[in-house]
């Protein structure tokens, strides 16, 4: 008994003194402005020789397959900046989200703090995913930095206010892909049976409820279905659509299975309806499944030399889903350049600096140049490039 | 009744059916004898998967290969299965025989651990990328229709290969002296020690005919669905499992009833339920739970006598 | 395996691990004789324990918080968030699960969905979604009692199933989970009608911090002492259960059910309640894990949590309370010192080297071996040198002496993908087949297994190190302990029923 009441009392104390150290080190004074962190916000760094940016992105994980294209894209970025100038080096701080993990967002909330700790880190390129994103926010603003995503697409992210001026992103959202995509079917194609797909991740339903909603509006009978993306067998799906449908919209971003889904439809005898993929497909292995392909993509400029190069550098792959990722690490460190006249920069100059970039459509891969409206989103880019197979690689083709 | 998408389903549901039954035997016959659920065995038909992908490029690829198409398949056959059932066997020696005597969570989490770690030196080895099987450059997939209803060449192979060789397990478990030693065995395993049984061989054999068994249905999902990653063994481990247990873990017509039932319900459900292919596995899932609350010894299980 | 036999391994393996099918019998004996062993330890170790045993359990637990609330004084915020905040999570979340599985027996397979059930609840309670913005004093017990309320509903089939069983309807539980809040967006609801309870695969966003009576709990530190007073009183909490008559009856029941069933202790009772306590705990944890993310997203739930979490229990013993908390610290902080190759080389060698010390007496083989497997690098590197210079055209990860030293003495093509591959293939089977040879033997290919070691990891897994890499070590690490340790780091072996 007397035990009991003296562990108790130990159970009292303990309590009370973590709730005095706590009360100390946290008080509502503290909490009301983000002050905890702004040391690192205005904090003036020596840019120095080498300047870092700092790069989430998927290393591995389910997404990974386009994680390494991004990650092949924006190194590219850097090691020809590298070799063509001489005053200054950049260097990449990877972090790896390991998007779509069974872990979850955990390890991209880990590498945004390991970004935002690190005081050399002056901008950051990704995070790929939309939902990354979301879970990221108070982190990598908390810190000051400000980042530029090459593949998150949910258009909410940058319109509901709550990151602006912290987040900017060289893809265009959701909105403008699903208008390019709905009008051409229903204007140009005039089909009126639709059947679209998605891939429950947040990229994929995102696009299909934008570009449903539109079919619909138009007057054309459209099928809905969702199929995880960690599966591959899509026969029983397949069995689903009618065989008089006349084209399936699979809005994934995983090119081989959007080619594995091609397979399956001309296993099963439906090799003869049309297949629209968006710009997470655009990639030669979905346009290999055939001439009646359709695909999306920003108007990427087939003869520029940047995406030469890029090929000859890695096999003949052009690796497209990875291309706005090259752009958004040039933003980046063009912006941390100009932040960097003096020679000192804070990362809030390096977030100014991003805001007001102008890049030239000359030096662009997208074929626009780079300028951001008051969102963060691109303001020089108003629809999306069309594509369709020749049974091997993707060709534009008027919209 | 639209027959065109009833057939359509059933032949979609046979395929994957076969496939299930045959990643359910092994996680029946080995939970027969250890009473230990192989975690790892989804991931062992993964690496079936990959080895039938690495002899198919070894053969010369897809597009030229160096012998002609159908003995491609077979080579690629035959090195699946003999690879992953000496897999089986290593993770059997290694992972769970040290601990045949422990509590029983201790080869579970072991299972856990090896599970992981096969997924993962996949992923570091084969890359995250997707492998393709081109299964349409190797035989040519021809399309077959009879009426209304449409099959291709290669969920045809599937099917009548997964009945060849569950047909072949059962008559190896029911005829020969290693089959009656693993019936015994799995009946009281130290009574079967006792009347000179090498129980230690027996599991050995067990372990190695359930991986080979995985190691084909890898090499058949590879063939069917064209594409193969180190990630496509938890789900279908998961549904072999689902088969397992539903048509009775442990019996091995179980497993094959069990699996064919959670091929057809996905199909169908893919089909015929609200927002169907969504919502498959929770459909499957709901299934299996119905049975095992009615039945909790599954389908073709007999009732578990607790020994004390 | 167990030939070396030291002083330092605990006495109670008598004969080799895996001697066939040896039954205890006389487990009383056993039984028995659990005192004397723990008498028997003498110097420092024994001490020490025995003074560990006599404390009581507030001060024991003092003696974890105290160095944790230390920590946020000589660490960054980063560093505080990337461990501290991690490691404390994952430890409440590990002791619930504690309840489940080490205390009661019931293998719990969805136990993260009860950690999703918080976060989403807090998120539902808490955020522009619905427009609610509850206080936490009001939130937290509310969510509380819901995540039990679910714990329970999935607990009742535990009535009538036992074992594997319940592990496949927990499994099951926890992959519905994910695929409803992945779809809940696309249900209509009955006399509800539609309503986006979890927002689909966008999740809920912009979550509250917690609001105690106008007190906001926003900064990492904040956070961080919030749930180190959470993790401090539940570890108190679960001290005076764990001596408790519950506690005591839980323990009966994961021994075997049988015989606690005769016994009269009402195993449905418990085994519920064991549930829904590990269900709450979850759940709780679940709504501060809600505002540290600030946005419940579907894919935050799911196996590799679960994993990690077993992972920890596992590490620190099944039914040991600290040793869940060492646990933690250890599975949560490792694989963030891996992060950089900088950090992970030294610890991978550190380890190795540890267990080469433990493992290999006397010391003048140790020596004798690490002296062979130097002269060997240098023999290899020579030779492929001279035959085969495309092996030693690269350079090793990293700056500094050890990377230096390493160009000179380990073969590193600079395109190693193919050759390493092959490697760490050779390597699993080496491993595999070390054991089987005869000591002799062993002694003998020690070296070369050690510079294949080293080999892979400096081409291969040291390449990997952000992804791969740490999931093949954890993997292996498990099956390894299990080898080694099955009731884990400090958990007590339990008596095996015949």
């Amino acid at each position: 008994m007397r035990r009991r009441a003296s562990a108790t009392a130990a159970l009292l104390a303990l309590g009370a003194a973590l709730a005095i150290v706590a009360g100390a080190y946290a008080t509502p004074e503290r909490a009301a402005a983000p002050a905890a962190q702004s040391g690192s916000d205005a904090a003036s760094v020596k840019c120095g020789k080498t300047r870092t940016i700092g790069f989430m992105v998927p290393v591995t994980g389910p997404a990974a397959s386009i994680g390494v294209q991004q990650q092949h894209w924006a190194q590219y970025y850097v090691s020809t900046y590298n070799k063509t100038h001489k005053g200054t080096k950049f260097k990449l701080q990877t972090e790896d989200t390991q998007l779509g993990a069974p872990t979850g967002t955990a390890e991209a909330l880990k590498g945004a703090q390991a970004l935002a700790g690190s005081p050399n880190v002056l901008g950051v390129v990704g995070p790929a995913g939309s939902n990354e994103i979301v879970g990221v926010t108070k982190t990598l603003m908390d810190g000051g930095l400000a980042w530029v995503s090459g593949s998150s697409t949910r258009t909410t992210l940058t319109t509901d206010g709550t990151r602006t001026g912290y987040m900017f992103r060289t893809v265009p959202p959701d909105a403008v892909q699903s208008t390019t995509v709905a009008n051409y079917i229903s204007n140009k194609l005039k089909y009126k049976r639709v059947y679209i797909i998605d891939d429950q991740e947040t990229y994929s339903t995102g696009l299909a409820d934008a570009v449903q909603a539109k079919l619909r509006a138009a007057g054309a009978t459209v099928g809905r279905d969702g199929v995880s993306q960690q599966q591959s067998d899509f026969s029983s799906l397949i069995a689903k659509i009618a065989r008089d449908t006349q084209i399936v919209y699979i809005p994934w971003q995983l090119p081989p299975k959007g080619q594995a889904f091609g397979n399956q439809m001309k296993a099963a005898g439906k090799g003869s309806i049309k297949l629209m993929g968006s710009d997470g497909l655009f990639d030669s292995s979905f346009a290999s499944v055939g001439a009646h392909v359709y695909d999306t993509n920003f108007p990427l400029n087939p003869k520029s030399k940047i995406i030469a190069g890029f090929k000859k550098q890695h096999g003949g792959d052009g690796e497209y889903f990875g291309a706005p990722s090259y752009a958004a690490t040039q933003v980046v460190a063009t912006a941390i350049n100009r932040a960097c006249k003096t020679g000192t920069t804070t990362r809030a100059k390096v977030r100014a600096a991003i805001r007001t970039t102008a890049i030239p459509a000359k030096a662009s891969l997208i074929g626009v140049a780079l300028r951001f409206n008051r969102n963060g989103d691109l303001s020089t880019l108003h629809g999306f490039g069309l594509y369709k197979s020749n049974g091997k690689d993707f060709v534009p083709i008027p919209g | 009744m639209n027959w065109s998408l009833f057939f359509d389903l059933t032949v979609s549901g046979l395929t994957l059916g076969s496939l299930y039954a045959l990643i359910a035997l092994g996680y029946s016959m080995v939970y027969g004898i250890l009473k230990l659920l192989n975690f790892a065995h989804g991931d062992v038909y993964m690496i079936g998967a990959f080895l039938g992908w690495y002899t198919l490029h070894a053969l010369g690829g897809p597009l030229n290969p160096t012998i002609s198409g159908v003995f491609v398949l077979f080579v690629m056959f035959i090195v699946s299965m003999l690879g992953c059932g000496v897999l089986g066997v290593a993770i059997e020696r290694f992972a769970y025989r040290p601990l045949r005597n422990a509590p029983r969570i201790a080869p579970l989490i072991s299972a856990l651990g090896v599970s992981i770690f096969l997924q993962n030196s996949a992923l570091l080895i084969f890359g995250a990328s997707f492998r393709d099987y081109d299964t349409f450059d190797l035989i040519g997939v021809k399309t077959f229709s009879v009426g209304q209803l449409f099959f291709s060449v290669t969920q045809l192979l599937t099917v009548v290969l997964a009945v060849l060789l569950m047909v072949a397990l059962t008559i190896f478990v029911a005829r020969s002296r290693l089959g009656k030693a693993m019936r015994s065995t799995s009946f009281d395993r130290e009574a079967a020690s006792m009347m000179g049984i090498d129980v230690d061989r027996v599991i050995a054999v067990t372990f190695f005919i359930g991986s080979a068994l995985a190691g084909a249905a890898g090499v058949m999902f590879g063939l069917v669905f064209g594409q193969i990653y180190h990630y496509m063994g938890f789900i279908a481990g998961l549904k072999g499992f689902t088969a397992a247990v539903l048509g009775g873990i442990g019996s091995i017509p179980g497993a094959m009833v069990g699996g064919l039932i959670v091929g057809l319900a996905e199909s169908y459900a893919t089909g015929y339920l609200p927002q169907g292919s969504t919502f498959q596995n929770l459909y499957v899932f709901a299934l299996l739970i119905a049975v095992i609350l009615i039945r909790p010894s599954g389908l073709f299980g007999t009732a578990a006598i607790q020994k004390v | 395996m167990a030939a070396g036999g030291g002083s330092g391994v605990p006495p109670d393996r008598s004969g080799p691990a895996d001697a066939p099918d040896s039954p205890r019998i006389g487990v009383d004996e056993w039984v028995a004789s659990v005192e004397g062993k723990r008498e028997r330890y003498t110097g420092l170790r024994g001490r020490l324990t025995r003074e560990w045993d006599h404390l009581p359990p507030p001060a024991r637990v003092l003696v974890f918080a105290i160095p944790a609330a230390i920590f946020p004084l000589v660490t960054t915020e980063g560093n505080l968030f990337r461990y501290g905040l991690f490691t404390l999570i994952y430890a409440l979340l590990a002791l619930g699960l504690n309840i489940v599985v080490g205390f009661a027996g019931l293998l719990d397979l969805g136990y993260i969905a009860f950690f999703g059930c918080g976060a989403y609840l807090y998120a539902i309670l808490a955020s522009p979604q619905f427009g609610y913005h509850w206080q936490a004093e009001a939130a937290i017990p509310v969510i509380v009692l819901g995540t039990a309320i679910v714990g329970l509903l999935v607990g009742l089939p535990s009535r009538r199933l036992f074992g594997d069983y319940l592990a496949i309807l927990t499994l099951f539980f926890g992959q519905a989970f994910v695929i409803f809040v992945n779809n809940a967006n696309r249900i209509s609801f009955p006399f509800v009608g539609h309503a986006d309870l979890t927002g689909g695969s966008n999740g809920i966003a912009n979550i509250d911090p917690f609001n105690f009576f106008g007190y906001k709990i926003t900064t990492t530190r904040q956070q961080y002492y919030f749930l180190l007073i959470g993790v401090s009183v539940f570890l108190v909490l679960l001290m005076f259960v764990n001596d408790s008559r519950t506690g005591r009856a839980w323990r009966a029941l994961r021994e075997d059910p049988l015989a606690a069933e005769v016994m009269s202790i009402p195993v449905n009772r418990l085994k519920l309640l064991a549930f829904v306590c590990g269900a709450a705990a979850a759940g709780f944890t679940g709504a501060i894990y809600g505002t540290i993310a600030t946005a419940a997203l579907p894919g935050d739930y799911d196996v590799g949590l679960l994993i990690t979490i077993y992972a920890i229990m596992i590490l620190g013993g099944f039914g040991s309370i600290m040793g869940i908390v060492v646990g933690a610290i250890i599975v949560s902080s490792v694989p963030e010192l891996l992060r950089s190759s900088a950090n992970a080389r030294p610890l991978f060698y550190g380890a190795i080297l540890l267990a080469l010390l433990v493992k290999i007496r006397p010391w003048r083989l140790l020596a004798a071996e690490l002296g062979g497997l130097v002269a060997f690098g240098f023999v290899v590197h020579a030779i492929a040198e001279a035959a085969y210079p495309r092996l030693v055209d690269g350079k090793a990860l990293g700056s500094g002496t050890v990377a230096h030293a390493l160009d000179h003495w380990m073969l590193l093509p600079q395109h190693p993908v193919k050759i390493a591959d092959f490697a760490y293939i050779s390597l699993v089977a080496a491993v595999v087949v070390y054991p089987q040879l005869s000591r002799l033997w062993r002694a003998l290919l020690l070296a070369p297994l050690l510079y294949l070691v080293m080999f892979v990891w400096e081409n291969l897994l040291l390449v990997q190190i952000g992804g791969a890499t740490r999931l093949v070590l954890l993997g292996a690490l498990l099956v390894a302990l299990m080898n080694v340790r099955p009731q884990g780091l400090f958990g007590t072996a339990t008596v095996e029923i015949v």
